[in-house]
């Protein structure tokens, strides 16, 4: 098995102890975890389970006020999908592996019809954060709203409350003349 | 002849801003064309208008396209194909220009590399171009890809390798919004005025996606 499967294993056992846990905060930190992955190999395993790992922090930091009926058997289903999922990365089974966590994503929005257009905006949230954190690490905008499958009018918002760190390319004084002169 | 070429990042900044109408009076004064290219007019048209959130600034940019302020690339004498063939191969030299453990890293979008092969080939056409592009990594990997390799390389915790130096940064000349509201202030273009405005109209720019720094925006208030 390569180092990225054993890493990704590792992140969903995790990720059920954390869920057991209620443990809103390591869930979070656990979604960056495949941010490296996410955007280095772009796997769509990668970015679900980004996307889903944060949306489930996110739930779970809120789960008192948006009072969800049968947790247990709501953490129950979400970790039963984790399981197949990792069997299936075990038996090289990357077809199985990305089907069960898309079930597991599924799943979240099932919890209640209530709840179904709370939960889908929280998985939106956590794409345009996915999204924002892989244009950090150096992938353009276009392809990052393409890969999280979220419109660049959503990330501008986002990826411009970003510091931009030693991004400047050319002399400040050089392209504003540059743009001036262009225009005279 | 010049023109100005528009990614996604540049229209929907101004649009999200309330600034578009700066293009009126920029056009009006410039010897040339604002173009976009069909890739880019689906990301800030086509797209948003089934999004209920970004439908009004869609239709606003439609409204400069349909009044003549931004054109269409085709206008210019290229073909969508030509783009289309140029579009890939840029495509492909930028998603082989840096690699992680021995995998190539995608790392950039049609509608961005559209934006270069427009500008090639109106180069070719001796037309003096320059892109308006807000987001970083075309930038970088254009004017220098070293950097960009620093930064990923800093972020992944892991060493990436530029594999190979694609451009020459004489290339292509690019701005931001950022510039192009500095521009439009210089010129009187912008409806507000006073001490604060270009302040203001620069980490407006910042805040809504110009991949600018503060330390930047500081040196630009100076000039």
């Amino acid at each position: 098995m390569d180092e990225e499967s054993l890493h990704t294993i590792q992140v969903l056992e995790s990720t059920e102890e954390s869920l057991r846990n209620e443990d809103s905060v390591s869930l979070k930190n656990l979604s960056n975890q495949t941010i490296h992955s996410a955007c280095a190999i772009q796997d769509p395993g990668s970015l679900t389970i980004a996307v889903l790992v944060y949306s489930l922090s996110k739930i779970v930091e809120r789960k008192e006020s948006i009072k969800i009926k049968n947790w247990d058997e709501f953490v129950r289903r979400i970790n039963s999908f984790f399981d197949l999922a990792i069997k299936a990365l075990k038996d090289n089974r990357n077809d199985k592996y990305e089907s069960y966590l898309i079930m597991a994503r599924n799943s979240l929005t099932s919890i209640s019809v209530n709840l179904k257009p709370y939960i889908q905006e929280v998985l939106r949230k956590a794409s345009i954060n996915k999204a924002s954190k892989l244009y950090e690490h150096g992938i353009s905008l276009g392809k990052t709203a393409l890969l999280l499958g979220v419109s660049q009018w959503e990330l501008a918002d986002y990826t411009g409350q970003r510091e931009q760190e030693d991004s400047d390319t050319m002399d400040t004084k050089k392209r504003a003349k540059m743009a001036l002169e262009f225009f005279s | 002849m010049k023109a100005l070429i528009f990614d996604s990042g540049a229209l929907i900044n101004l649009s999200m801003n309330g600034l578009l109408y700066i293009l009126e009076p920029l056009k009006k004064n410039f010897p040339g064309k604002f173009l976009i290219t069909k890739q880019v007019k689906y990301e800030v048209v086509d797209r948003p208008l089934g999004i209920q959130k970004f439908e009004l600034g869609a239709l606003m940019v439609r409204n400069l396209i349909d009044s003549g302020v931004i054109e269409m690339s085709s206008s210019s004498g290229i073909s969508d194909e030509t783009i289309e063939i140029g579009t890939k191969e840029f495509m492909q030299k930028a998603n082989h220009s840096l690699s992680y453990k021995g995998n190539w890293m995608q790392v950039v979008s049609d509608a961005e590399m559209s934006c270069l092969a427009l500008s090639r080939e109106l180069g070719k056409k001796d037309v003096e171009c320059m892109i308006a592009i807000d987001e970083r990594t075309t930038r970088m990997l254009c004017e220098d890809p070293k950097k960009l390799t620093d930064i990923m390389s800093n972020k992944m915790h892991q060493k990436i390798k530029l594999a190979a130096r694609n451009y020459s940064p004489k290339d292509f000349k690019f701005i931001r919004s950022t510039e192009l509201v500095y521009v439009a202030f210089k010129k009187g273009y912008v409806n507000i005025k006073g001490k604060e405005a270009l302040e203001a109209l620069l980490y407006a720019t910042k805040f809504h996606g110009s991949s600018v720094s503060f330390e930047e925006i500081e040196q630009l208030k100076k000039l």
